[in-house]
C-alpha cells in the first residue's frame, strides 16, 4: 500500500530540485510539474479502493496522536487530491506552450508548490498544519497573479495580498484561542473536547476561523479581491485559482464547521450568506464586458451555490455540494483554458472582440460552449445532475426558508444562462462571415481541453459513476464521531 | 483593578497591537503605511500566541544540566508555533514590499486611492 | 466616515476577543501535550532543547511547510523584481576607510556566530532559522558598508535548493527505513553531546544554510532593483 505522505513529499522535493535540474537541462522546469502531478494522480487512484473501506491515518514522525501531526486520507481527502492532481496535470500540459514570456522557470516552481499546498490542506488532520499549508497555497498564488508584471497584475496582486494576509492573521488568532482553551492542536482531539465546552466561548474562535478561511473561499463580504485577481492573472493561473484554490478554501471552512465544531446552528446563517454570494456574483457577471472578469464573477456565484448546498447539512445536501464542486472545477477550468487562446487570438478581453471566433477556432469554441452549458446546468452535461441533486436536497428538508432560498438560486441560474448564452451567441452567430482564416490553438492546448470535456459528458450521462465516492465523502464530513474514533483509536 | 492590569498586561499589549495594526490597514491610504500596519498586526498576533504558553514563575524548557527542575518549565508548543508564524510573516512582508516597488514604477504614486484602474 | 466605521468594527472585535480571553487565564498550568513533551522529550528525541525537538521532530511537518513558504517568497520576489539585466549602479560616495575595514572585519565573526547557533540548535536556545537570520544580517552589513560586493546568484540558488532537498530526502529516508516520514532513524547518542539527537542537527544545518542564503538573496533583489 502506498503511503499518502508521498502525495505531498514527492512534489515538494521535485519543486526544490527544479533549480538544480535547470543547471544541466534547460527546459527541465517545464516538464517536471506534469511528471510530479502525474505521479500524484497515480498514487491517488491507487489509494481509492483502500480508503473507501477505512480511512488511512498516517502519523508523521512515528509518534502517536495527539503528540504528532497526522494526515487523514479519507474519501474526502483522496477525492480532492485526485481532482487537484488531474486538473493540475492538464493545466501544466496547457502551460507548456502558453507561458512563453516572463520568468518561466519561476512560474513552474510556484505552480507546483501551489498545488502541493492545496494537497496538504486537504489531507492534513492538524489545525496549525492546515494554516501552514494554507499559507503555502496563498503565498504562491499572490506571486503567480503578479507573473506578467503589468499594471493590472501588480495592482490586483497587492490588493489580494493585503486582504489575504489580514485573513491569515485572523485565522492565527483563532488558532491561538483554541489552543489556549483546549491545549491541543489536533483536529480530532479538539473535536472530542469541544462537547464539554460552553457555546459562548466557542463562538469567537469559530467566527475568526471562518472569516480567516473565508477570504480565500470567496464568501460574500470577503471576496473583493477575486474579480481583479482572477482576471489579471495569466489564463492558466486563473483556471487554477478559480478551479482549485477557492474550492480548497471552501473545504477548509466546511471541515472546521462540520468536523471540529460540529456546529449546526450556524448553518442557516451560512445558507443565507451563500445565497447572497450567489446573487451578487451572478448579477455582477451579467453586467460585464470583459470575459475573464465575467468568468471570475461566475466563480463567486458558483461558490455561493456550493456553500448553500453544503450548508443544508443533510447527506443529500453535502453530496450535492461536493458534486457541484466537481462539476464547477471541471467546467471553469475548461472555460478559462479556452478563453486563454481565444483572447490571444482576438487580442483583447472584451466580449465584443470575440465575435466570430467560432469559425476561426472551432475546437476551442466548442470546448467553451460545452463548459458554458455544463455550468448553467443543461443536460447531458455534468452540471445537470449536480444542480438537480441540490434542488432535490433542499426540497427534501421541507423547511420554508431553504425552499425560498433555492428558488432564489434558480433565479441566479437563469441570469447565468443569459450571460453565457450572450457569449456563445457572439462566438458563433456574429462576426464577419466571409473568409474566416482558421488558426486553431496548438495541440498541447487542445489535448487538455478535450480530456476535460470527456468527464463532463460521460459523468453527465452516467452520474452513478461518481455518486458512490461522493456519498462516502459526505458521510465522512457529517460523521464526527467516526472521524474522532479513526484518528484517536 | 491594578492587579488585573498587571496580570493581563501581556494580553492587553498583544491585543492593543492587533487593534492598532487593523486600524492602520483599514484607514491609511499610503501603501507603505499599510504594509507597516501588516507588520504590527503580525507582531501582535505572535505576542498573543507566546503569552498563551506562559506559566507563573516559569523557566525555559532546556535541560542544560542533568538534574534540572522540570516542574516549572513553560509550554514549548507555542514557541514552535510562533517560530513558524514569524517566518511566514516575514515572507509575506518581503513579497508585499517587492510588489510595492513594482507598483511605484508603474503608477508613480503609492496612494491607494489613486491606484484604482480596475473598476466594476 | 471610513474612520468611524473602522473604529466601530474594531470595538466589536475587541469586545469579542476579550470575552473569549476570559477563559484563558494568564499563567495557568501546562496542558497535557506540553507536559508530555517536557517529560518524555529528552528520552524520545535525544535533544535537550525541548523547543527544538518540538519544532523538528514532533511537529517537523510544520517546519517543512515553513521552509517551503520562505522558498516561495524568495522565488516570488525573484520573479517580480529581477530583470536579468545588470543595472547601472547609482552614484554613491564610497564609505570611509574605518567603515569599510570594520565591516570586513566583523563579517566573518558574524558568520561564525550564526553557524555556532544553528549547529548547537539542539542543545542551546536557537536553531536553523535564528542562525540563518544572523548569517543574512552579516551579508546585509557587507551590502551596506562595502557597496560593490555581491554574492553569486548561482551559489545562493544552489544553497537554497540543496537545503530544501536535504530536508525532504531525510524525511523520505525515514519513510524507507522505518515506515514513518521524518522518523528519527539515526542513533540518539548521549544527551548534551554535540553529536546527539539523530537527524535533528543535520536538518538544522540544512535549514541554517538555506535560510541564510534565502534571506540574503531577498535582500540582494530588493537592493538591486530599487
Amino acid at each position: 500500500m502506498v503511503d499518502p505522505v508521498l502525495l505531498i513529499a514527492v512534489p515538494l522535493g521535485l519543486a526544490f530540485a527544479i533549480p538544480l535540474f535547470a543547471l544541466f537541462w534547460k527546459d527541465a522546469a517545464k516538464y517536471i510539474p506534469p511528471a510530479a502531478l502525474g505521479f500524484n494522480l497515480v498514487v491517488s487512484l491507487l489509494l481509492f479502493p483502500k480508503i473507501l473501506e477505512k480511512p488511512v491515518i498516517v502519523f508523521i514522525g512515528g509518534w502517536q496522536p495527539p503528540f504528532c501531526i497526522n494526515l487523514v486520507a479519507g474519501p474526502v481527502g483522496v477525492l480532492f487530491s485526485t481532482i487537484i492532481a488531474l486538473v493540475g496535470l492538464l493545466v501544466s500540459i496547457y502551460a507548456l506552450d502558453y507561458i512563453k514570456e516572463g520568468a518561466t522557470e519561476r512560474y513552474h516552481i510556484l505552480y507546483l508548490l501551489l498545488l502541493t499546498g492545496a494537497t496538504g490542506v486537504v489531507l492534513t488532520g492538524d489545525i496549525f498544519n492546515l494554516f501552514v499549508f494554507f499559507e503555502v497555497l496563498c503565498i504562491s498564488s499572490y506571486a503567480l497573479v503578479a507573473h506578467l508584471r503589468d499594471k493590472a497584475g501588480i495592482e490586483s496582486a497587492v490588493k489580494y495580498l493585503i486582504q489575504g494576509a489580514v485573513g491569515s492573521s485572523l485565522l492565527l488568532i483563532g488558532i491561538g484561542l483554541l489552543y489556549g482553551q483546549f491545549g491541543t492542536l489536533n483536529m480530532a482531539d479538539i473535536a472530542e473536547k469541544i462537547t464539554s465546552a460552553s457555546p459562548i466561548s466557542l463562538f469567537v474562535p469559530m467566527v475568526l476561523l471562518i472569516t480567516g478561511l473565508g477570504v480565500e473561499a470567496a464568501i460574500f463580504p470577503l471576496n473583493a479581491w477575486l474579480p481583479d485577481a482572477h482576471s489579471s492573472a495569466p489564463s492558466s493561473i486563473s483556471a487554477i485559482l478559480s478551479g482549485i484554490a477557492i474550492e480548497v478554501g471552501l473545504y477548509a471552512v466546511v471541515r472546521v464547521i462540520f468536523t471540529i465544531f460540529g456546529a449546526s446552528s450556524i448553518l442557516l446563517f451560512l445558507a443565507l450568506l451563500a445565497i447572497l454570494t450567489l446573487l451578487v456574483g451572478e448579477m455582477c457577471a451579467f453586467s460585464q464586458n470583459n470575459i475573464k472578469r465575467m468568468l471570475a464573477y461566475s466563480s463567486i456565484g458558483q461558490i455561493g451555490l456550493i456553500l448553500f448546498a453544503l450548508a443544508i447539512g443533510t447527506s443529500y445536501g453535502v453530496t450535492g455540494g461536493l458534486f457541484q464542486l466537481l462539476s464547477h472545477t471541471l467546467a471553469k477550468v475548461l472555460l478559462f483554458l479556452a478563453a486563454g487562446y481565444m483572447i490571444h487570438r482576438a487580442g483583447s478581453m472584451d466580449i465584443s472582440a470575440l465575435e466570430g471566433i467560432g469559425a476561426k477556432m472551432p475546437f476551442t469554441s466548442l470546448a467553451f460552449a460545452v463548459g458554458a452549458f455544463s455550468l448553467v446546468g443543461l443536460p447531458p452535461f455534468i452540471g445537470f445532475p449536480s444542480k438537480f441533486l441540490i434542488v432535490r436536497a433542499a426540497l427534501a428538508t421541507k423547511e420554508t426558508v431553504l425552499i425560498v432560498l433555492i428558488g432564489l438560486a434558480l433565479v441566479g441560474t437563469v441570469i447565468e444562462g443569459a450571460y453565457f448564452f450572450r457569449v456563445v451567441q457572439a462566438l458563433y452567430f456574429k462576426g464577419e462571415k466571409q473568409n474566416p482564416g482558421r488558426k486553431e490553438a496548438p495541440i498541447v492546448a487542445l489535448l487538455p481541453m478535450f480530456i476535460l470535456v470527456l468527464p463532463i459528458v460521460v459523468v453527465g450521462i452516467y452520474p452513478k459513476l461518481v455518486t458512490g465516492v461522493l456519498n462516502s465523502a459526505a458521510t465522512e464530513f457529517l460523521n464526527r464521531l467516526e472521524y474522532i474514533r479513526n484518528v484517536l483509536g | 483593578m491594578m492587579s488585573f492590569l498587571a496580570d493581563y498586561i501581556y494580553y492587553i499589549g498583544a491585543f492593543g497591537l492587533i487593534l492598532i495594526g487593523l486600524y492602520i490597514i483599514l484607514v491609511k491610504h499610503n501603501l507603505i503605511k499599510v504594509i507597516v500596519g501588516l507588520g504590527i498586526l503580525d507582531t501582535g498576533v505572535n505576542l498573543f500566541l507566546i503569552s498563551v504558553g506562559y506559566i507563573t514563575k516559569g523557566t525555559a524548557p532546556i535541560f542544560s544540566k542533568p538534574g534540572i527542575d522540570s516542574e516549572h518549565m513553560i509550554d514549548p508548543v507555542p514557541q514552535a508555533l510562533v517560530l513558524t508564524a514569524i517566518v511566514i510573516g516575514v515572507a509575506v512582508l518581503a513579497l508585499a514590499l517587492s510588489l510595492a516597488i513594482r507598483l511605484y514604477q508603474h503608477y508613480g504614486t503609492l496612494n491607494l486611492r489613486k491606484i484604482r484602474e480596475q473598476r466594476w | 466616515m471610513r474612520r468611524i466605521v473602522s473604529i466601530l468594527l474594531l470595538i466589536i472585535v475587541a469586545l469579542g476577543i476579550s470575552l473569549s480571553l476570559a477563559k484563558i487565564p494568564f499563567g495557568a498550568p501546562k496542558t497535557k501535550v506540553g507536559k508530555h513533551y517536557i517529560n518524555e522529550g529528552v528520552k524520545e528525541t535525544g535533544a535537550t532543547n525541548i523547543v527544538t525537538s518540538v519544532v523538528v521532530s514532533y511537529r517537523g511537518f510544520d517546519t517543512l511547510g515553513e521552509v517551503t513558504v520562505l522558498f516561495i517568497a524568495a522565488i516570488g520576489i525573484g520573479a517580480v523584481l529581477s530583470t536579468g539585466r545588470k543595472k547601472a549602479m547609482r552614484e554613491t560616495t564610497p564609505a570611509s576607510l574605518v567603515l569599510y575595514t570594520g565591516c570586513r572585519l566583523l563579517f566573518p565573526l558574524i558568520l561564525i556566530f550564526g553557524t555556532y547557533i544553528f549547529i548547537h540548535g539542539h542543545l542551546t536556545p536557537g536553531g536553523g532559522f535564528q542562525g540563518g537570520a544572523i548569517i543574512a544580517s552579516g551579508f546585509l552589513l557587507i551590502y551596506l558598508g562595502c557597496q560593490e560586493r555581491r554574492i553569486s546568484r548561482v551559489a545562493s540558488n544552489m544553497a537554497e535548493s540543496l537545503g530544501g532537498l536535504t530536508f525532504v530526502v531525510i524525511g523520505l529516508l525515514g519513510l524507507a527505513f522505518g515506515g514513518y516520514f521524518l522518523l528519527n532513524f539515526l542513533p540518539k547518542g548521549i544527551a548534551n553531546a554535540l553529536f546527539s539527537a539523530g537527524i535533528i542537527p543535520i536538518i538544522y544545518i540544512a535549514i541554517g544554510f538555506k535560510v541564510g542564503s534565502e534571506l540574503t538573496s531577498i535582500i540582494d533583489n530588493l537592493i538591486e532593483e530599487s
